[in-house]
């Protein structure tokens, strides 16, 4: 028989409280006044319509294709700022480079948690929206943006993986002499790098889509299209948007899988 | 003899199957290279404003503002009647994060079972039919579209036929999580232990009587588990469908960054950053709750 559980741990308590919270959260819905704009249905049908055909001209394609490829290049450099923050704060918050018992040890890894922790909480279109004021528009915000809220996420998977790797090869790695560092470039790294690498691939999938969305601050790019496209209410081009960007993804979905199969066989 | 040739051997194979893991790591970097390339060459990248005084002087202006430094009342975060007054929308956010996970669990809940595989092709129970074949696919398809449009596309386009409040945000950050959750869902039942089902199919349980008792019982902790996952996600965007007019804290914070009112965003940040902080706690709590024993 299993143990009984406390009330406020049991499940039915806590099927009851998400359906009260799903209850409580319509309330929030002014369900008095319509729920549609005057006309929006005719504007919902319109959108949908308007994917029977999507704008496919040569022009507007080519417009498509530059989008696309800015969008990518865009996540391509905040995913390598991103690494380049994220591995050596992950590295120092794993505490794979102090030894165990060495008092520098819980500062140096509870800083970098902290600051990994602290750009991560931050959504990157509200680092985006902040750095615009503060910088200007550019890619560089745009980059900034999106590489640190990017690096908080990978340099603490990173710390994970580093933390995760099995002991007994250090172990003997240390007993044969080897320094922290040592230790970490021999043992820890090559262990944890097919880990390291999808992981990483898969949050460059990521970066693709919130740098497309990342456009609506005023970068061009994908994101930047879409909102021109819904301003004019061109929906058959919005439509070629998203299926671009739909296809992007797609394929860097396809490659990275590709890659963690290779990397799993060998 | 054998014993000097076996370590080329193992050598010679290992190369070979690195090849397209490596092959595409070079690719990458290639791709690296050329799109900073092109961030450099394509008109004004913004590297070079970092070398200008101004910027930085910018840069601290602007921070000193968020701090409420330099104006003559009091910052709004040090206010108790700002709190009161912004409270209301930090309560808003809450409400439409929850009916966002509300939309897109129920959505999931009743549309997953017919996305797995192992029930479509009829495996844990039920006859396989072409119609099941045709939902499977439907499912799958739909699951793929949600998920991939961003919530920011989805409340850009629900914007325009919604009566603005929480319901268009809530809608558009649902709709995309309904995607996520369906495919993780779907995912679970095709990894779960067929046993139970397979024992009351032999029983003569129905595909129903299957569902009710086998299925849901090993993969309800999952997907709740799930549920509350995405939650910490939709709770930090949905500051983010806010700034489309989506309503919420961001439609807000927006403002306020264009009236240059810093002091205002400063207060709204903090709100968020606390219901983000609240709610992974909460979320933590309840997926202790939904625990496996």
């Amino acid at each position: 028989m299993r143990p009984a559980r406390p009330l406020l741990e049991s499940p039915h308590f806590l099927s009851l409280l998400l359906l009260g919270a799903v209850a409580w959260s319509l309330t929030g819905v002014a369900w008095g006044e319509p729920l549609l704009h005057t006309g929006g249905g005719d504007s919902a049908l319109d959108m949908l319509l308007a994917l029977f055909p999507p704008d496919l001209s040569p022009a507007f394609l080519l417009v498509c294709l530059q989008a696309a490829w800015h969008t990518l290049s865009i996540a391509l450099a905040s995913i390598t700022l991103a690494v380049l923050i994220g591995f050596p704060l992950g590295v120092m918050a794993s505490g794979a480079l102090v030894s165990p018992d060495s008092r520098l040890r819980a500062p140096l890894m509870l800083s970098s948690r902290f600051v990994l922790g602290t750009v991560r909480s931050i959504h990157e279109l509200v680092w985006a929206v902040l750095l615009v004021a503060a910088i200007g528009l550019s890619p560089l915000a745009a980059i900034v943006a999106l590489g640190l809220p990017y690096a908080g996420i990978l340099g603490r998977i990173y710390a994970e993986f580093l933390e995760d790797t099995p002991e007994e090869p250090l172990t003997a790695l240390r007993s044969a002499g080897a320094s922290s560092w040592q230790t970490l470039i021999f043992g820890r790294l090559p262990l944890c790098t097919p880990d390291l690498v999808s992981y990483t691939f898969y949050r460059f999938e990521c970066s693709i889509r919130s740098a497309a969305i990342l456009s609506f601050v005023g970068i061009r790019g994908i994101g930047y299209e879409i909102q021109l496209s819904l301003g004019d209410l061109l929906f058959s081009q919005v439509w070629t948007l998203l299926l671009a960007l739909l296809a992007i993804v797609a394929l860097v979905d396809f490659w990275s899988g590709r890659v963690r199969q290779s990397l799993l066989e060998s | 003899m054998i014993e000097t040739q076996e370590p080329a051997r193992y050598r010679q194979r290992r190369r070979r199957k690195l090849t397209f893991a490596r092959l595409s790591f070079y690719a990458f970097l290639a791709l690296i290279a050329v799109a900073w390339a092109y961030i450099f060459v394509e008109g004004d990248s913004g590297f070079t404003l970092l070398l200008e005084g101004r910027t930085w002087e910018n840069a601290g202006k602007f921070l000193t503002r968020l701090a409420g430094a330099g104006q003559d009342e009091r910052p709004a975060f040090l206010q108790p009647e700002q709190w009161w007054a912004t409270g209301r929308l930090a309560y808003n956010t809450l409400a439409m994060s929850v009916l966002a996970i509300g939309i897109a669990g129920l959505g999931a809940f009743l549309t997953f079972i017919f996305a797995a595989r192992n029930i479509s092709s009829g495996s844990l129970g039920g006859t396989p039919s072409r119609l099941g074949a045709v939902v499977y696919y439907f499912l799958r398809i739909l699951y793929a579209f949600t998920r991939a449009v961003p919530e920011l596309v989805w409340a850009m386009l629900i914007v325009f036929f919604l009566s603005p409040g929480i319901l268009p945000g809530a809608l558009a950050l649902g709709v995309h999580n309904l995607g996520i959750m369906g495919r993780l869902a779907a995912e679970v039942v095709e990894d779960m232990d067929p046993a139970p089902a397979r024992a009351m199919r032999a029983s003569g349980a129905g595909i129903f009587q299957i569902f009710l008792y086998a299925i849901l019982p090993q993969t309800l902790p999952h997907f709740i588990t799930y549920l509350l996952y995405r939650w910490e996600v939709v709770i930090r965007t949905t500051v983010v469908v806010g700034f489309v007019s989506a309503g919420g804290l961001g439609l807000e914070m927006r403002l306020n960054l264009s009236f240059f009112h810093y002091d205002q965003v400063t207060l709204l940040i903090l709100w968020y950053l606390l219901l983000v902080t609240g709610v992974d706690f909460l979320s933590a709590w309840m997926r202790k709750m939904a625990r496996f024993e």
